[in-house]
């Protein structure tokens, strides 16, 4: 057991607004709380992470020689650093703070107030047990290597790469395939205004590959990265199996994400019906110049099918955004070639948002396209092939929304317009850099509004359709972003890294290598001479896993000891029993 | 028994046996010729299983008039409670003497059951047993003589610091006498002692430290043997070999006899300083050799550890976290 001076401790609760206040008896819980021993102020606040909700912290640690904090409030995830910063500006080391969950894991989860309020007092009373074992670890910093990954040679990826090395930075794109261009390289025209999608790819795509700061590697794959901010390590692999390390600071992830598979839906009868084609064929299509049906006749009757794969629980929930957009370009495109064809359009909803777009809807419904309605969640169409001779080759039968009227619609041609999905290789990808995936496997940012392009992994950032379904100015706009948050990374020279380490008490160790084993990090080798294991604190992520299997115990996880966490285990229980 | 050479006063000294199997008083006898040292540098003032000298004696003791006591066994019931209490009054130095005391050790295991079922296997099941009245043991008995006390049988085991604070520790089961001897002697130099709640009389490493067999990162098994299932090599880690071995989760201190004789450590010693519970401690490393990344085949791999339970815990589960089965 470590000496510990007397533990003088600040408990701060807060109402975040109504989030925690409306289930959680914020005044009980400081109450309660303020009886412990070693408690020596309690105080409840309606946003303790506002300037005044940290100023009473700071004037606390001051006027009352604190020498804990605990805040009850959010997920540490969110505000653990914001508070750490007001004990490391008040003189006390960041480290000597711990936070009790009591939103996520309390208010936002429970419909009981009264046992929601008993839950807080637990975890308060958990943190505040624990804090008392809480000792100062000292930061730590690391120069950072100012090369940076870029994973996907899409425009999302191709845009980051050149921001970044047009500061003169040195950037790695590495790309799947055996050309850049991504999704994109499929596009005959873009939305709303109708420009060529190959000009600006091939403008896009000649100053990456003759930059002189990029080294692009094609049908190159990636494994696992080692290291952290600053200080990243790959082997990365190439289709004829060649191997090649690669040393980088930060990585921008832009892996963006594939077209739905539209035989899912079927009653649609993709891949039975030769004419009914996604909107990704019916780009290639367009770039032929000539809108053919299989059989090479020009098409008298076309339908256009919105939200194949999106907004039904069924395929996909979310919207994909840019598929109406897509669908009035289409619309434009189609009454160019083939004036004299009949357009149908058959949308959920239409959503065309975003500058340009409502206007390109306004302009696409003045030009005779046949604009209707059907029921997405409920009724989908039902696409047929017609028997009786003479009839045009497939019927469209739906309920038209907006009128209630069944409805029958000849076509020669179908495009579906496809949503958009994560690749099926995203945990891979997820796994290998250390970033989360959501429910609907697209990278989770760090923060949806207030961080959006990074990640909970520091130096690891995601840019385009990898992190949700969204068109080229946003796509293009986040790369930007990730490569000015890298390039300020860069300039900074150093970051502060994990602090929260793990140590190896070589005294107790006896050799058996099996933190060697379990490291997923490869941050621990075995000292030969010493007869001990030694981690490599550049490389160790402070996982715990050493620490939980060493059975000597002589790996200490710093911060996640095992007083640590029993004090808080014994801090819960003890006050879960005394208020039963 | 007074020495006149003797420039110091004597010490005092007692031993108690709480729940113990007797290994523990014996291992005090087991300094042979030396515990005539013992005795011309400390009287003996109780020691049941060596000396008659009633409880109401040292009840009649006055406070801290004992030394050193060294208290072995687990506390089991209410008569080892009781007489625990009265030491620690009694005693300036109260030492938990073998793996019982320091942990609740082998009489602990019991906290896999419950007093119920060990009445009823002992009382009732048993086959030596014949007790058609169902007749169980009771704390009061009215004779024509009077009252007959029996002490209570307590559902839980528990280890001495569970009981009564507790100064120092000398693991083991039994401890080792040199171990005793150095301990005792360095009591009865008056040389300084180390902080109280120490564990003395054992080394800071672990087993691992002072085994001589060879290891390697290269711990990963197929299936769990018992030591009677492989030829052993007499040179490989027993890990390396698939037998269960409490040696890296074990202080050092004994001098590896278990190992030395061939046979894998049991880990009577109890944990190293930094590890509270050396079962969960040793869980936890065997769950990382298992060499198989599929549900099932680890399944089958851990159902090839013989009675887990009383493996990694033959020791120390009342002083586990997990104490005992939920009742």
């Amino acid at each position: 057991m470590r000496s510990m001076e007397e533990a003088r401790i600040g408990v701060y609760v807060c109402w975040c607004g109504n989030n925690i206040a409306k289930m959680v008896d914020v005044e009980l819980v400081t109450e309660l709380i303020g009886k412990l021993p070693h408690v020596v102020v309690s105080k409840n606040y309606k946003y303790m992470c506002s300037d005044p909700g940290q100023e009473l912290i700071a004037e606390d640690i001051l006027e009352h020689n604190l020498n804990r904090v605990v805040v009850a409030a959010c997920s540490p995830r969110i505000h653990e650093l914001t508070f750490r910063k007001v004990l490391e500006k008040s003189g006390l080391n960041p480290y000597l703070f711990e936070m009790a969950n009591i939103r996520e894991q309390d208010s936002w989860v429970h419909d009981n107030r009264e046992a929601a309020t008993r839950k807080a007092v637990e975890l308060v009373a958990g943190a505040i047990s624990r804090v008392q074992y809480h000792e100062p670890l000292d930061k730590r910093s690391v120069g950072i290597n100012p090369a940076t990954l870029v994973i996907g040679g899409g425009v999302a990826g191709m845009s980051a790469a050149l921001e970044v090395a047009n500061a003169g930075r040195e950037v790695y794109l590495l790309e799947k395939t055996e050309q850049l261009g991504g999704m994109v390289s499929h596009f005959d025209l873009t939305f709303p205004y109708l420009y060529d999608a190959d000009k600006m790819l091939e403008v896009m795509i000649r100053r990456t590959i003759n930059h002189p700061h990029i080294k692009v590697f094609y049908n190159t794959t990636i494994s696992e990265v080692h290291g952290y901010i600053g200080n990243f390590e790959t082997t990365i692999q190439s289709d004829s199996n060649q191997e090649q390390t690669l040393t980088f600071g930060n990585i921008i992830v832009a892996t963006g994400l594939r077209p739905f598979d539209a035989s899912r839906v079927g009653q649609y009868g993709y891949g039975r019906l030769p004419n009914v084609i996604t909107s990704v064929e019916f780009e290639d299509l367009l770039r032929t110049g000539q809108v053919r049906t299989k059989e090479g006749n020009i098409p008298q009757n076309i339908a256009i099918i919105h939200c194949v794969g999106s907004r039904n629980t069924e395929f996909h929930e979310y919207c994909s955004r840019t598929c109406c957009q897509v669908a009035l370009k289409f619309a434009n495109q189609l009454r160019s070639l083939l004036p004299d064809s009949n357009i149908y359009d058959l949308y959920a909803d239409m959503r065309a948002f975003g500058k340009g777009c409502e206007e390109l809807y306004t302009a696409t419904s003045k030009k005779e396209i046949i604009f209707m309605m059907f029921d997405q969640q409920h009724e989908l169409p039902q696409i047929i092939k017609s028997v009786a001779p003479g009839d045009p080759p497939m019927l469209i039968f739906f309920r038209e929304k907006i009128s209630g009227l069944g409805l029958e619609i000849p076509a020669d041609m179908i495009i579906l317009m496809v949503g958009m999905e994560a690749h099926p290789d995203v945990k891979d990808i997820a796994h290998a850099v250390g970033i989360s995936i959501c429910s609907n496997a697209f990278f989770i940012e760090k923060h949806p509004k207030l961080d959006p392009v990074a990640t909970t992994t520091s130096g690891v950032y995601i840019v385009g359709n990898c992190q949700g379904p969204k068109g080229i100015p946003d796509s293009v706009a986040q790369a930007k972003a990730a490569a000015a948050r890298v390039l300020a990374t860069i300039n900074q020279g150093s970051v502060h890294v994990e602090v929260t380490t793990a140590e190896v008490n070589e005294t107790l160790c006896c050799g058996c290598q099996t933190c060697i084993m379990v490291c997923p990090y490869t941050a621990i080798h075995y000292d030969r001479e010493k007869k001990v294991s030694v981690v490599n604190e550049v490389l160790c992520k402070g996982c715990g896993t050493c620490g939980s299997t060493c059975p000597t115990g002589a790996i200490r996880s710093k911060h996640f000891t095992d007083q640590q966490i029993l004090s808080q285990i014994d801090g819960l229980m003890k006050m879960a029993l005394k208020i039963e | 028994m007074k020495e006149e050479t003797s420039q110091k006063p004597k010490l005092k000294l007692a031993v108690y046996w709480g729940a113990a199997c007797g290994g523990c008083c014996v291992s005090v006898l087991d300094v042979h010729e030396k515990l005539l040292d013992v005795i011309a540098a400390a009287d003996l003032v109780f020691w049941p299983i060596a000396l008659d000298i009633k409880y109401k004696d040292v009840e009649a003791m006055p406070d801290k008039y004992i030394d050193v006591t060294l208290f072995n066994g687990a506390v089991r019931n209410s008569e080892n409670e009781h007489i625990a209490k009265l030491l620690r009054q009694k005693s300036k130095v109260l030492v938990a003497y073998g793996s019982c005391a320091h942990m609740g050790g082998i009489p602990g295991l019991a906290n896999f059951t419950t007093k119920e079922a060990i009445f009823k296997r002992v009382y009732e099941e048993s086959e030596s047993t014949v007790n058609p009245d169902k007749i169980f043991p009771q704390t009061h008995f009215d004779v024509d003589e009077g009252t007959l006390e029996l002490p209570t049988f307590y559902n839980d085991v528990r280890s001495l610091n569970q009981v009564v604070d507790v100064d120092y520790y000398l693991p083991g089961c039994p401890p080792q006498s040199e171990r005793l001897l150095e301990v005792f002697t360095l009591i009865a130099t008056g040389a300084p002692l180390p902080p109280a709640g120490s564990v003395v009389g054992a080394s800071e490493k672990t087993q691992c430290d002072e085994c001589k067999r060879t290891k390697t990162e290269n711990k990963k098994v197929k299936r769990f043997y018992r030591p009677i299932d492989i030829k052993d090599d007499g040179v490989t880690c027993f890990l390396e070999q698939g037998v269960i071995c409490m040696g890296p989760s074990t202080r050092a201190g004994c001098g590896v006899r278990c190992i030395v004789g061939n046979a894998p450590c049991r880990g009577c010693y109890g944990p190293s300083e930094a590890a509270s519970d050396p079962g969960a401690k040793m869980l936890s490393a065997i769950a990382t050799m298992i060499d198989s990344n599929n549900e099932k085949e680890i399944e089958k791999v851990v159902e090839t550890i013989d009675d887990p339970a009383g493996t990694f815990y033959r020791f120390s589960l009342p002083s586990s976290i997990i104490r005992r089965t939920i009742v």
